[in-house]
């Protein structure tokens, strides 16, 4: 079957990850990706809601069947780590359906820092915080913020108003990142939201066009 | 105790774990409704609403399905369990009831298949769920898997109503509508019901497979509708 790169967005509730992809998806859409939506969200559907509102509906950058909502029964980090089987049996049925898919995003549901991804449901794994739970956030590691892919530090033109110093932030993710990467942004103006989707394109879709593009150019 | 009998008691916890990644944690089996209506409260409505289930709903038709699906594969009769599988999915009157299960089913299979590979009924079922041929019903793919792993049928049944009390249980706690140690006593509590259930349906055949409970298949169906949920039922 294909495989549809995936990429796993998890964080702790109002750290920013339906807004991220909410900024993330226009950018890669209007260089022609095709992508798909899975927000597994711990009470409701309303994040996934707003995202098919916003980016489907109202914009049109993807049918607005590709935004799906799950819910995950109070467990968050069950439904993409221990058991991964309900993402799974959705994405399966995409990769089935919807072979022209470039990119997966698998938003978590609001969870705690040791969140990961199982890494049989997400190639890459964004982990995002954001400065108003402290500057101590990157200092105090977690599986979430030590291990993920990428790490975003959101919400940066808050940090003056809730005493977080950023230049700490940035000391303690280089000492607890080591070699990888990690990117402060603010998703209300895009501020560092491109260096996001460069990291995608990049590690994830190893800077391939997008597969419409692509197809077009083997037909012609 | 031999060694085939160790074997067998470690397939029957493995596949009763809650650890097992099968995606029922994610099901209230119409509980959340319910709570959010304010209309359950403490253990003796819980238990009440286990007991309703097994009784009208699970115990006529899903133990008889896996029951008869478990006969039919330990003889190697493929079509049967395709029949087995068909009726079970018909019985299934809730839609997000009935996609909860094959969703589980198809994903019990996708696991196991990673440890059994030589039993030729588990591969045909696994094949035909791929091909679309046959549904993955909860049910029937436990049987297959059951006699894939050599667990005898009675286990097999007392494991597939045990896993329903606790996924119940389990939402009942997440819910907020019990304490731990009174999860565990109703898991206790449930085993008389679910052996007198197992003795009632043992020997029925497809056809004498039955559900009633339309007053939970509304409340099932009303969880469809909610707006705001945790669970997936």
């Amino acid at each position: 079957m294909n495989h549809i790169p995936r990429i796993g967005i998890g964080g702790p509730v109002g750290s920013g990850k339906s807004m991220l992809i909410e900024r993330l998806v226009p950018i890669l859409a209007e260089i022609g990706y095709s992508i798909s939506i899975i927000s597994n969200d711990v009470i409701s559907k309303e994040d996934a809601d707003r995202m098919r509102t916003n980016l489907a509906t109202k914009r049109g950058l993807l049918p607005e069947n590709m935004v799906i909502g799950l819910a995950t029964g109070g467990c968050p980090h069950t439904a993409v780590r221990e058991d991964p089987s309900m993402n799974l049996s959705i994405i399966e049925e995409m990769e089935e359906n919807h072979p022209e898919l470039d990119l997966i995003i698998i938003e978590s549901g609001g969870d705690n820092i040791t969140t990961t991804f199982s890494p049989i449901l997400a190639d890459y794994f964004i982990y995002i915080i954001d400065v108003a739970g402290g500057d101590k956030y990157p200092r105090k590691g977690g599986l979430g913020i030590v291990n993920c892919d990428l790490l975003v530090i959101n919400k940066i033109d808050l940090a003056k108003l809730v005493g977080a110093n950023l230049e700490t932030m940035k000391k303690d993710a280089e000492k607890i990142r080591k070699e990888k990467p990690f990117e402060f942004i603010n998703c209300k103006t895009d501020q560092g939201v491109k260096e996001i989707v460069d990291h995608i394109i990049h590690d994830v879709l190893f800077d391939l066009p997008p597969k419409s593009i692509h197809t077009e150019k083997v037909q012609s | 105790m031999n060694i085939d009998e160790i074997y067998e008691e470690l397939a029957v916890m493995q596949l009763s774990d809650s650890f097992f990644p099968t995606g029922l944690y994610a099901t209230s089996n119409g509980l959340e409704f319910l709570f959010s209506e304010n209309k359950i409260k403490g253990v003796e409505d819980i238990k009440n609403m286990i007991k309703v289930n097994i009784e009208q709903q699970l115990g006529p038709s899903d133990y008889v399905a896996l029951a008869n699906a478990f006969e039919s594969a330990k003889k190697d009769d493929f079509k049967n369990v395709v029949q087995a599988d068909e009726i079970a999915f018909i019985m299934k009157s809730v839609k997000e009831i009935r996609d909860a299960s094959t969703n589980s089913g198809m994903q019990l299979i996708k696991c196991v298949a990673e440890f059994v590979k030589d039993n030729d009924i588990f591969n045909q079922y696994q094949k035909a769920i791929k091909e679309k041929k046959v549904h993955g019903i909860f049910p029937v793919a436990f049987a297959v898997c059951c006699n894939a792993l050599k667990i005898k049928k009675e286990k097999s049944s007392a494991m597939l109503l045990y896993g329903f009390t606790v996924s119940v249980v389990g939402a009942a706690l997440r819910l907020g509508l019990i304490q731990h140690l009174e999860g565990q006593k109703i898991i206790h509590d449930v085993k008389p019901l679910i052996i007198q259930t197992l003795k009632e349906n043992s020997n029925k055949s497809l056809f004498d497979m039955w559900q009633f409970a339309p007053q939970f298949d509304i409340i099932q169906m009303s969880h469809e509708k909610m707006d705001s949920k945790m669970f997936i039922t």
